[in-house]
């Protein structure tokens, strides 16, 4: 079955990449202009000048974060350093009774030492072995804990890449999302992270990369604003640095 | 079921909606909060006609290219693992997926909100192959239960209450659920967690994809669709062909309008950039990864000077929440996939159809609020005249309104511009004007107007008449006489008698 489904993938390219100079050809006729080649000039990239220039001040990117996280029905602490975060995600835990834990495979969260902290919960590691149905774990965690990749703080928002020791999962799936954002790498503007990754360019990209304004919401019964519709509805923000 | 329901016109539809009282209630509060929210979220921003001027540009660049764009789009997405189809129609596209579908020996895909989907009725098919689709955005489920399409883009069960939410969702579990949004969305939590881990297809729409990295974006707030695109092993994800633009710089401009357009919101919860499947190492993701690219009609409109910008469109909902119409009608007397004024010349623009299809360009006030509201200002209320035009050009004209509408050819035949037809309409109108609204039974509005009002073409502009135009409108809507009010009986009878029918 494999190798005939991958006979049949290749088939089905080949079929794909035929169509593809018909549909091109096909679109630059009604366009009337030849096939393009080459790239065209492109005088409007990105936002408007003005907003390039646009950029707070550290405190008050922190202030303006923490607002806006707040505002979406997010939690915010404002944390010295990593113990202190140590710290407040086991008080955290117990206070919320939380039993299963899940974090990413980074070295700072190994340096927090939160097994040493909580050592009545279950903490697992994102993706250490590979027995374990990943999935399934980080789905029947109270707790995920991840650091952010990026952080802006004219929107509110939180940027996680995906990797083999950063799941997807670990911020999408458990009750209460912890997410350490280093403060001194926040940005003011969306763009500001954007653009690293056109100038990364495409063979630089993880295959997942996602922006995380706040709790999973909705409000499609009666407009009635519900939280933690299917990601977590708890979502701490810790401000660190 | 057929995009277009059995009853014809959209003045049938439309009074079939305005019968039910929950519906226009709901439909009229929803849209006023959303478009107050939009109203504060783009005066809190700033600016906000330089932003819409630059996601304008960018996607009119984007469009005149477009030939250029996919292409670096496809090729970048088949570097990245993707395997890329082409689909002219919507039934190219059905069949693509039901073979991909066949292939995986697919039991359920779990869904992610996609109109592109619903343009080529995809869940029929998959069930007509055994294969269950689930929708699992919390509207989208609800009124996939209640075998009922989208009434609005953002907010699809703007029409149920959530009594009628209960007793769908009791169905479900076999159990009595309260009606408490609380307790209706954790249920829904619940089943529907089960169903992302055990399916075999992830299915999403696309938002936006990126050409030069061959990124495809998507913008959500319940974390549905990142479970469709994480937890299943196959993701297929459906793209109209004009969703490209060019740079994830780009994507600022795009993510700065979208969701203040449409919620009002900084930012959408989740705004997701996938690239690709899984890398090989990755222990989530899928590891199989189709996009299949839809024309179904889109590319009739490159070239065309009247209809192109259709194609900028970024599918915000701003329309539909400014639109008077919409407002006092809901999605459903729309017919089609797309409803409000965008869907008032999409449906007619992509099926190619003017004859059968423009009564609902029609039902619009050409008030211009669909142009003011939108973010990347296509002149729908521009369009809608054109597409009137046409239809009389083609010989289709309303035997009621084919006099004036003569006249109304004529005038954009000289002036072309629609603008000049609002100057001469100001001083024309003073005629018969009274109480800003147009009462008169003769002329080009006579059919309108047998069942609605028509505003005024307004003095000043759109923002500064809404208020008296909105109570017109409701204030009609009070008026009704004794023999609509029988007609909208005898409607819902039909209704009842028909046997399982829902419109749109």
């Amino acid at each position: 079955m494999a190798d005939s489904h991958q006979e049949w993938l290749k088939q089905m390219e080949e079929e794909s990449k035929a169509k593809q100079a018909s549909f091109m050809a096909g679109i630059a006729q009604r366009l009337r202009h030849p096939v393009m080649t080459k790239a065209p000039e492109h005088p409007f990239r990105g936002a408007p000048d003005f907003w390039n220039k646009f950029e707070w001040d550290r405190e008050e990117k922190i202030e303006r974060f923490s607002a806006n996280w707040k505002s979406v029905g997010g939690h915010v602490a404002r944390l010295a350093d990593m113990d202190a975060a140590r710290d407040f995600i086991a008080e955290k835990a117990r206070e919320m009774g939380a039993k299963y834990i899940v974090r990413q495979n980074e070295a700072e969260l190994e340096a927090l030492g939160l097994e040493a902290a909580l050592p009545d919960a279950r903490i697992s590691v994102w993706n250490t072995d590979p027995d374990v149905y990943w999935k399934a774990r980080s789905a029947e965690a109270d707790f995920g804990v991840v650091i952010a990749d990026h952080s802006v703080a004219y929107t509110g928002s939180v940027v996680v890449k995906s990797s083999k020791d950063k799941g997807r999962s670990v911020s999408l799936l458990p009750t209460v999302m912890m997410i350490i954002i280093p403060v001194d790498q926040m940005k003011t503007r969306l763009g500001e992270v954007l653009v690293a990754f056109d100038e990364g360019g495409r063979e630089n990209l993880p295959a997942g990369i996602h922006f995380i304004t706040g709790p999973s919401r909705s409000s499609d019964i009666e407009n009635d604003l519900t939280i933690g519709v299917h990601g977590p509805g708890v979502v701490y923000a810790l401000l660190v640095g | 079921m057929s995009a277009k329901g059995a009853l014809g016109t959209v003045k049938e539809r439309a009074e079939l909606a305005l019968n039910d009282e929950f519906l226009r209630k709901a439909v009229k509060f929803t849209t006023e909060r959303l478009r107050n929210g939009k109203k504060n979220a783009a005066g809190e921003h700033g600016n906000w006609d330089e932003w819409r001027e630059r996601g304008r540009a960018i996607r009119l660049h984007t469009i005149a290219h477009l030939d250029y764009y996919l292409n670096l789009f496809v090729n970048n997405a088949r570097a990245n693992g993707v395997h890329v189809h082409f689909a002219d129609t919507g039934a190219d596209a059905v069949r693509i997926a039901l073979s991909i579908a066949e292939r995986k020996s697919a039991k359920t895909v779990v869904k992610s909100k996609s109109m592109v989907s619903e343009e080529l009725h995809l869940n029929a098919a998959l069930e007509k192959i055994g294969v269950e689709a689930i929708e699992t955005d919390l509207g989208e489920y609800i009124i996939q239960l209640a075998g009922e399409t989208p009434s609005h883009i953002v907010i699809p069960a703007i029409h149920k209450n959530r009594y009628q939410i209960a007793d769908l969702l009791s169905e479900v579990a076999g159990e009595k659920l309260e009606a408490d949004t609380t307790v209706l969305a954790g249920f829904v939590r619940k089943k529907l967690r089960e169903r992302f881990l055990e399916a075999d297809i992830g299915m999403t729409g696309c938002n936006f994809a990126i050409a030069e990295t061959g990124s495809m974006v998507l913008f959500e707030n319940e974390g549905n669709a990142r479970m469709v695109t994480t937890l299943p092993k196959t993701q297929i994800t459906l793209m109209g062909m004009e969703r490209i633009i060019p740079s994830f710089q780009d994507l600022e401009v795009m993510a700065t309008l979208l969701p203040r357009s449409a919620t009002g919101q900084k930012l959408t919860m989740y705004m997701s950039a996938i690239s690709g499947p899984r890398r090989s190492e990755d222990a989530d993701g899928p590891d199989e990864m189709h996009i299949i690219i839809v024309d179904n009609g889109r590319s009739l409109q490159l070239g065309d000077p009247e209809f192109q910008e259709l194609l900028n469109c970024i599918r915000c909902g701003a329309c539909l929440n400014a639109c008077p119409v919409y407002r006092h009608i809901g999605g459903h007397a729309y017919g089609g996939t797309y409803s409000g004024p965008i869907g008032a010349v999409l449906t007619p623009a992509l099926n190619k159809n003017i004859a059968e299809w423009d009564d609902i360009a029609n039902a619009s006030s050409l008030c211009g609020a669909c142009y003011e509201a939108c973010p990347v200002k296509i002149p729908l209320h521009d369009m809608l005249v054109y597409l009137r035009r046409r239809k009389v050009e083609k010989g289709h004209g309303n035997k009621l309104e084919g006099a004036g509408m003569k006249g109304f050819s004529t005038l954009l035949g000289n002036a072309k511009r629609f603008r000049t037809v609002v100057k001469l309409g100001q001083i024309g109108q003073k005629l018969v004007v009274r109480d800003g609204g147009i009462r008169t039974k003769l002329g080009p509005l006579k059919g309108w107007n047998s069942y609605r009002v028509t505003p005024s073409l307004p003095k000043k502009s759109f923002r500064e008449n809404w208020e008296t135009l909105d109570q017109q409108i409701r204030a009609d809507l009070k008026e009704m006489s004794p023999e609509m009010k029988q007609r909208m009986e005898d409607a819902v009878k039909r209704r009842g008698q028909g046997g399982g029918h829902h419109h749109g």
